[in-house]
């Protein structure tokens, strides 16, 4: 677990400082409103609906028990009980008062935490695999190089006012479970010829109003020059990215609209100048932040395998879990627990005081005190010994957190919608609830297998709809909510974005429609075959006609 | 019709003026404008915004029905009436933000 040096402490102390003192001119009325939003929101502080919202980063989706028991206190102390964990691995507070924020990133600074480039114009927090350190599928731990992206992209004086948010995810395993080709920079680990590990750099990727899977710049970029490209990428993108035109500023549409070759040669011509200068990376400081990271000091197992066709037998909610919530470790006898935050009827990402406690205290207990944020909205214990799997599953059943539903059709993306956010067309939330309602039955989501849905209240897609292999798109049409669904997303290395099937429904009729596509991947799919494999092999025509009646 | 709206600057709660000139939290309490009274509607606007204390000010259509003052817009019967989707966690239902106690102001 990285731990902040005499530079970070500083740098967090002497911003939360500042930003106390500019709430305080605001509530004296010395700052005007129009002079305070834009340092608000520097600091992460948005006016939502019915309150304020505060956006507190968590690097990489790594946290300590301590820091998760800070976000519970701050959750209890300052908001209403509950957080809510994004699509970003952040977690945002519904609630808070602003005479209360400067005390809120006071008590974050004192567990090296801060809510800073959570909002803005500038390069966001950096996003990693959540098994990062732990995969069996991994490279390399991607999370000592997040640590230095992080590091040089906090403040940075020639990024602070891009032509729009920028986004940068990378993940250190085969398997995409970080979304990257969906964001403005995404990062693969990758090795060359002669066996080195680098990264792959995708760029241009992104969702909202025009999604876009993100192209590939350059195969392979050595860590010691990383800085030095993303610097280079960066650079063409604060000079020539639209200012005119708030939805055409993104870096994917200067990829889409100068071609790809156009922007790789002056990314390149760049690089030429950058490249060995000030931004080389030494290896002895990639080994020092490595440290950070180092695996956990795991001890020898005697359980190494889990026999889930018994535990079924012997307790099948237990099977379950088993079944869903584990991902295979890079240790033996070790294992990843995925902590759904998905209950029937609830909302999406949303944790309590109470749970979050839990949580903190079962990574301290069992997980060589370490959890992670998903970017699917769920939390995770990523080092568990197999032969503690049960002892965390009846302390998860206890707190409510046991729902053996990771990947399945009830284990949504849903953004706040119109219930919370000042954004939005339409409500998500409520829909979300509804769907898992209707698919509450273990057994049935168990046999219709693997199936991403992702919910967004607006075109901005908050909650990814363009990559679930059923998105919901909720819009606003004559005052009323109406809910476009597309088919065919997909986030992973086998990246596509879903096509709108046909005219939209009204919240009532959304989750038969999903019911209706469901049947009709369960009727002709093939042995073995996930929905987004049969709606790939099949197309749209049999859902289309299971919606609409007509091809 | 149209009722003036913001939220509340210390809490964000959402807020409306009413018939003497206060921001309050009920939304049956908002002075209604009518098309005829653009200009009051507009100097009312510009008192409150130099008050600096109500923050995202904006003018909202609304009907009467049935005696009630009703948003024509979903978002402002949201913000009126709190979040639609019951939490679950707590067993407790959102609510929206409320006044401190030195929430309410006058212009």
């Amino acid at each position: 677990m990285y731990r902040y040096d005499e530079f970070d402490a500083a740098f967090v102390a002497g911003r939360t400082a500042q930003f106390a003192d500019q709430v305080k001119r605001r509530l004296s009325g010395e700052l005007s409103e129009e002079q305070f939003r834009p340092l608000r929101l520097m600091n992460g502080l948005y006016l939502q609906l019915h309150a304020y919202m505060l956006r507190v980063a968590v690097p990489y989706g790594t946290l300590s028990s301590r820091q998760m028991r800070k976000l519970a206190h701050i959750a209890r102390t300052y908001d209403r009980g509950y957080g809510h964990f994004t699509t970003r691995q952040n977690i945002q507070y519904n609630w808070p008062r602003l005479k209360d924020i400067p005390v809120i990133l006071e008590e974050l600074a004192s567990v090296e935490m801060h809510a800073i480039q959570t909002s803005g114009n500038c390069i966001r927090n950096v996003t990693t695999d959540q098994f990062a350190g732990a995969a069996a599928d991994e490279i390399i731990d991607p999370r000592p190089v997040a640590e230095i992206i992080r590091q040089w992209s906090s403040l940075h004086p020639e990024f602070s006012y891009l032509p729009r948010k920028f986004k940068i995810a990378m993940t250190g395993a085969r398997h995409d479970r970080a979304a990257i080709r969906f964001h403005d920079i995404g990062l693969q680990a990758a090795t060359n010829a002669a066996g080195e590990i680098g990264w792959e750099v995708w760029v241009g990727g992104g969702l909202g109003r025009t999604p876009m899977i993100g192209k590939l710049i350059n195969s392979f970029v050595p860590n010691e020059h990383l800085l030095a490209y993303l610097e280079s990428i960066m650079r063409v993108y604060n000079r020539y990215g639209r200012r005119d035109n708030k939805f055409k500023a993104r870096i994917k549409i200067l990829v889409h609209e100068e071609g790809l070759e156009t922007i790789k040669g002056q990314v390149e011509a760049e690089f030429a100048e950058v490249r060995g200068g000030v931004l080389t990376l030494p290896q002895q400081e990639l080994d020092r932040i490595s440290t950070y990271f180092a695996p956990p000091p795991f001890a020898a197992q005697s359980v190494t395998k889990i026999d889930v066709a018994y535990e079924s037998i012997i307790d099948p909610a237990y099977g379950r879990w088993l079944d869903n919530n584990i991902n295979a470790h890079a240790q033996p006898g070790y294992a990843s627990v995925t902590i759904s935050l998905k209950p029937v009827g609830g909302a999406p990402g949303d944790a309590t005081d109470p749970q979050m406690d839990v949580v903190a205290d079962l990574a301290e207990r069992y997980s060589f005190d370490e959890l992670r944020v998903t970017h699917e909205q769920n939390l995770v214990l990523p080092h568990v010994a197999i032969a503690d799997l049960r002892a965390v599953h009846d302390a998860l059943v206890a707190a409510e957190l046991a729902e053996a539903n990771n990947n399945l059709i009830t284990d949504m993306i849903c953004c706040p919608g119109l219930d919370f956010c000042a954004l939005a067309n339409a409500r998500s939330i409520p829909i979300a609830q509804e769907i898992s309602r209707t698919f509450a039955e273990p057994q049935r989501q168990a046999e219709i297998g693997e199936l991403k849905i992702k919910i967004s209240g607006c075109i901005n897609a908050c909650g990814h709809h363009h990559v679930g292999h059923i998105g919901i798109l909720g819009v606003e049409k004559k005052g009323g909510e109406l809910y476009q669904i597309t088919l065919g997303g997909d986030a992973t290395e086998a990246a596509s974005v879903g096509k709108i099937i046909g005219p939209g429904f009204e919240a009532d009729h959304v989750p038969g429609a999903i019911e209706k596509l469901v049947d009709t991947y369960i009727a002709k799919r093939e042995a073995g075959e996930t929905f987004i494999q049969a709606y790939r092999r099949l197309g749209e025509a049999p859902f289309k006609e299971a919606l609409y009646g007509t091809a | 019709m149209e009722i003036l709206t913001g939220n509340e600057l210390i809490s964000g709660g959402t807020v409306y003026l009413d018939r003497e000139g206060n921001w309050v939290e009920d939304l049956q309490a908002a002075r209604l404008f009518s098309k005829e009274e653009a200009t009051e509607r507009d100097a009312a606007l510009a008192a409150s915004k130099a008050t600096g204390r109500i923050v995202s000010l904006e003018a909202e259509e609304v009907e009467q029905v049935e005696g009630r003052i009703v948003p024509k817009r979903l978002r402002e019967r949201i913000r009126a009436a709190g979040p639609t989707a019951p939490l679950s966690l707590n067993g407790q239902a959102y609510d929206r933000q409320h006044l401190g106690e030195d929430g309410h102001v006058s212009i």
